[in-house]
């Protein structure tokens, strides 16, 4: 099936992520069957593994052969392919439009790219923006055929101030029962704190991967002087004179964050990747997220 | 007003340029991070304000031109007059008199109201204007700071006349009667000395516009122990052996002994130990075994206020050969007179006949001044020759010598104060025909006669021109015939003879030592017609001396006491030393109490009160620095 190119899906980023497929350390239970082979042993036609009956399990799956042979009751095993549940968070907050590329543009990128994976591989692929109420979650999407509805829905994004992080993960988790993966994209900058909202994620038994995006003039600030700084999500303002003291305590600042967010995630079994909007996609999803064990 | 100002403008908060960011939330937390709650850091943040308001602080402080101690100095006129004579090199006061009186004026100067002229004047017992009325304060102290000491003696009359001089304009008279060249401007005038001189007495000096200061310099209880006299003369016995003898001088109130040494040609040869009684002196004699020439220099080991005093130098000299021409028809006489073994020791006496008077030889000798004395016996040269000069029976070729043909003049009178009269008595001599002079005016009779003047000498420019009246042997037909007694069995003739040898030769008794005061001109001689001398000072330096008009030569830079060493193209012809022998300068202790100028009594201004001392400067340069620091604070803090 063709697929239709869209900016944030180049056709040279396609084929090379066609190979890959999206993995989790846990075992869930799809609803469907899909095209990978689950850690859970199930019913598929490619066998994998022999046990002893007992009282209760289907008969359909008895070795009447080994039966014939040992005069003993085995039950076929088989691999269960099953589909996953595909989840991406993309922080829309105003914090993201920042950069260039914005945090925005490059999370809706890398959105696209496990998007892709996901759907080419079968699995059930849901990608959420953690906006204001009023934008309408995304659709859930299965199935190769539907990378061009990824992709439009992807585009029309826009990011927006809206319910505080923590709201928005919990109304995700509302909503979304089921177990899966979640990669969260996002900056983190959030006034009230990233702990609660990633709490509820753990809460879930999601397989959580967090990807912590910043800019590359939020690592190094290229301002100076007397400035008022403005928030650009709730205008709080602050007189800052830059100086180099300060920027100092501004990198102690931010690797503080960083620092706090990788430990906090690495306690609750989750994968913490720290990205800058000026690394290639192409690079994150096949060096970075291969590496952490998400692809295959 | 501009403190407060400054703390307003220091909350009334710049204009920040407003720029969006991301969030806020990290720095916020690094600002926080800034302001941990330490003083330091809340003094860090007012830092630049504290420093404006102390650089605003300092330099109003400056402004209010704050000092102590002392006082403006009043008036707009001052002569500063400055001792540098020997005395003022003492170092009772640190580290000398006139270093101490140096910084009196330059912090004089520092008082001094700005448009108020000054004028400096150093003085010893020369007088000599260190800087005209001005006031331009950098000319003045590098005036001040030029003075330096001297050896010479303090005549404050001089100082006093140059400052009157330039304080007081001259007075021309016209008809009218007098009239007042320019206007006399009054003046203060500060004596900076220690008093080692002479009161001006009021005949001599008026003050005038001048209202006189006397600041004393140095102790009035300053001992010092000092040689006063040094000198050497040939043993009578030989001229190889000599005497030193040498007077020290104890101007304490306590009694010193103070080892004495003597050095011959800077190898110490003898050495003593002299007991000077207090407030008094001793003698001590050195005897000097086989002294060729040579310089002599004595010490005394004994550390005192002023070390100037504590050596004196002395020169031995064997006098060159004087050369002595005798012009006679034949005077076996009077030859035999000169050529007498004493006569030998000092001079060469050639003998000539008066024809050879018109040859060119003699006319280039004379002119050239090869001779020392020319004795012309009865017959006289067209021209004078550049030497000293005896005539015998004749009167020299001049304009204002006059003379009569007496016979059987009676002596009467001499001059016996004269050193050609020395130990000579004509008394009672019989004289046949003679002259009776009539000298040029300013001659000095020495044998006077009932018929005239029978003996008389006149300075002729550099020369001296004696004139004896009367024939010693006259020519006759048959031989030579007596014109008088006085050669026969009297003493009285060849000592006559010796006198005019050593008094016309310039010889003298070779226990004249040479010493001159410090800063006195001295005449040198040459042995060879010459244009030029070189003379070694004391430190080394060397100076040329050319001859003057009359081809004499004088040198004037004696300023150093110590031997001076005199040369002719490399040799060394002559020295001379020049030594303090001052007991007005020795003696260092200051007059403290007053002074007299003419008919005023000036009191010693002991009470000293130190120049104001300002620190506006020092203020302003504190400001300027901490200007810079906050510039550099504020330039780290906006520095990325």
């Amino acid at each position: 099936m063709p697929v239709k190119t869209s900016p944030l899906l180049p056709a040279d980023l396609v084929a090379r992520l066609e190979r890959l497929e999206l993995v989790t350390r846990k075992i869930f239970r799809g609803r469907r069957k899909g095209e990978r082979r689950s850690k859970r042993k199930g019913q598929s036609i490619e066998f994998a593994d022999f046990r002893s009956y007992v009282p209760g399990d289907d008969l359909r799956f008895l070795d009447w052969n080994l039966y014939a042979r040992l005069d003993r009751l085995f039950l076929k095993m088989f691999q269960e392919e099953e589909d996953l549940h595909f989840y991406t968070l993309i922080d829309a907050s105003a914090s993201m439009a920042f950069g260039d590329p914005s945090k925005f543009d490059w999370a809706r990128q890398l959105a696209a790219a496990l998007g892709f994976v996901g759907l080419a591989r079968g699995d059930r692929v849901k990608i959420e923006p953690l906006a204001s109420a009023a934008m309408p979650p995304g659709p859930v999407l299965r199935g190769r055929r539907n990378v061009w509805r990824m992709t439009e829905y992807l585009e029309q994004l826009r990011t927006e101030g809206g319910l505080p992080f923590a709201q928005q993960i919990k109304n995700f988790c509302l909503r979304n029962s089921s177990k899966g993966i979640v990669v969260l994209i996002t900056d983190l900058m959030h006034k009230e704190g990233y702990e609660v909202g990633l709490r509820y994620l753990s809460a879930q038994k999601l397989d959580v991967y967090v990807i912590h995006v910043l800019a590359d003039e939020e690592c190094d600030p290229a301002i100076s002087g007397d400035l008022k700084l403005v928030d650009c999500e709730d205008r709080d303002e602050a007189d800052v004179t830059i100086s180099r003291p300060l920027l100092d305590r501004y990198q102690r600042s931010l690797n503080g964050l960083i620092t706090g967010a990788k430990q906090f995630c690495s306690r609750r079994g989750m994968t913490y990747l720290q990205a800058r909007n000026s690394l290639s996609v192409s690079d994150m999803v096949l060096q970075y997220l291969r590496g952490r064990g998400l692809m295959r | 007003m501009v403190p407060p100002a400054i703390v307003v403008l220091y909350f009334l908060k710049l204009r920040r340029q407003p720029v969006e960011v991301p969030s806020t939330f990290l720095w916020r937390r690094s600002v926080e991070d800034l302001h941990v709650n330490s003083i330091w850091q809340r003094l860090r943040q007012n830092l630049l304000l504290l420093l404006q308001l102390l650089v605003v602080l300092l330099a109003i402080l400056a402004l209010l031109r704050p000092g102590w101690r002392g006082t403006e100095l009043a008036g707009n006129r001052f002569v500063f007059l400055i001792d540098r004579s020997a005395s003022m090199s003492a170092t009772d006061q640190m580290p000398n008199r006139l270093e101490m009186a140096r910084q009196r004026v330059l912090e004089l100067i520092d008082q001094m109201e700005s448009g108020s002229q000054a004028m400096v004047i150093g003085f010893s017992d020369t007088a000599q204007v260190a800087q005209q009325f001005t006031d331009n304060r950098r000319l003045l102290r590098q005036a001040v700071r030029r003075l330096g000491p001297t050896a010479r003696r303090t005549s404050l009359l001089g100082a006093l006349e140059l400052a009157a001089g330039l304080a007081n304009p001259g007075r021309i008279a016209t008809e009218a009667g007098d009239e007042q060249v320019a206007d006399a401007l009054p003046a203060t005038l500060y004596v900076l000395s220690d008093g080692k001189f002479n009161d001006v007495e009021s005949r001599d000096f008026s003050l005038g516009n001048l209202t006189p200061v006397f600041v004393p310099i140095g102790r009035s209880d300053t001992p010092n122990v000092a040689v006063t006299a040094l000198s050497n003369r040939a043993q009578l016995a030989s001229d190889e052996q000599r005497q030193v003898f040498a007077r020290v001088r104890n101007f304490g109130d306590n009694e010193v002994t103070v080892p004495v040494e003597l050095f011959f040609n800077d190898a110490l040869v003898d050495a003593d130990e002299l007991t000077v009684p207090p407030n008094g002196s001793s003698r001590i004699v050195f005897d000097l075994v086989a002294a060729e020439s040579g310089t002599l220099r004595l010490t005394l080991n004994h550390e005192d206020a002023l070390a100037l005093d504590n050596q004196a130098f002395a020169v031995i000299h064997r006098p060159r050969q004087k050369r002595v021409l005798f012009v006679s028809p034949g005077n076996d006489i009077v030859w035999w007179a000169l050529v007498t073994e004493r006569v030998r020791r000092f001079a060469d006496v050639e003998r000539m006949e008066p024809e050879e008077l018109e040859t060119p030889n003699f006319r280039q000798a004379a002119a050239s001044g090869q001779f020392d004395l020319v004795i012309f016996d009865r017959c006289r040269p067209a021209e004078m020759p550049e030497a000293n000069t005896l005539f015998i029976g004749t009167i020299p070729n001049r304009n204002g010598w006059e003379a009569e043909s007496v016979a059987a003049p009676q002596i009467i009178d001499t001059d016996a104060s004269h050193p050609v009269m020395h130990l000579v008595h004509p008394d009672e001599i019989l004289i046949g025909e003679a002259l009776a002079l009539d000298p040029p005016p300013g001659s000095g009779v020495l044998i006077d006669s009932d018929r005239g003047a029978l003996c008389a000498i006149h300075p002729r420019a550099a020369f001296e021109d004696l004139v004896l009246g009367f024939d010693i042997v006259r020519g006759t037909d048959d031989g030579q015939k007596l014109n008088t007694n006085w050669p026969l069995g009297r003493l009285s003739f060849p000592t006559f003879l010796l006198n005019v040898l050593y008094y016309l030769t310039g010889s003298g008794d070779s226990h004249s030592t040479d010493s001159v005061l410090p800063g006195q001109p001295v005449v040198l001689e040459s042995a060879r017609p010459t244009g030029q001398l070189q003379v070694v000072l004391p430190d080394g330096q060397r100076e040329v001396v050319l001859a003057d008009r009359h081809g004499t030569f004088q040198f004037h830079r004696t300023e150093q006491t110590g031997i001076y060493d005199v040369r002719e193209s490399g040799d060394t012809q002559s020295r001379f030393a020049v030594n303090l022998f001052s007991e007005s300068e020795s003696n260092v202790a200051a007059r403290v109490d007053d002074i007299q100028i003419g008919y005023v009594d000036v009191e010693g201004q002991t009470q000293w009160r130190p120049a104001r001392r300002e620190i506006w400067k020092s203020l302003l340069l504190v400001a300027l620095g901490v200007l810079l620091f906050e510039w550099y604070i504020y330039y780290r803090r906006i520095s990325i």
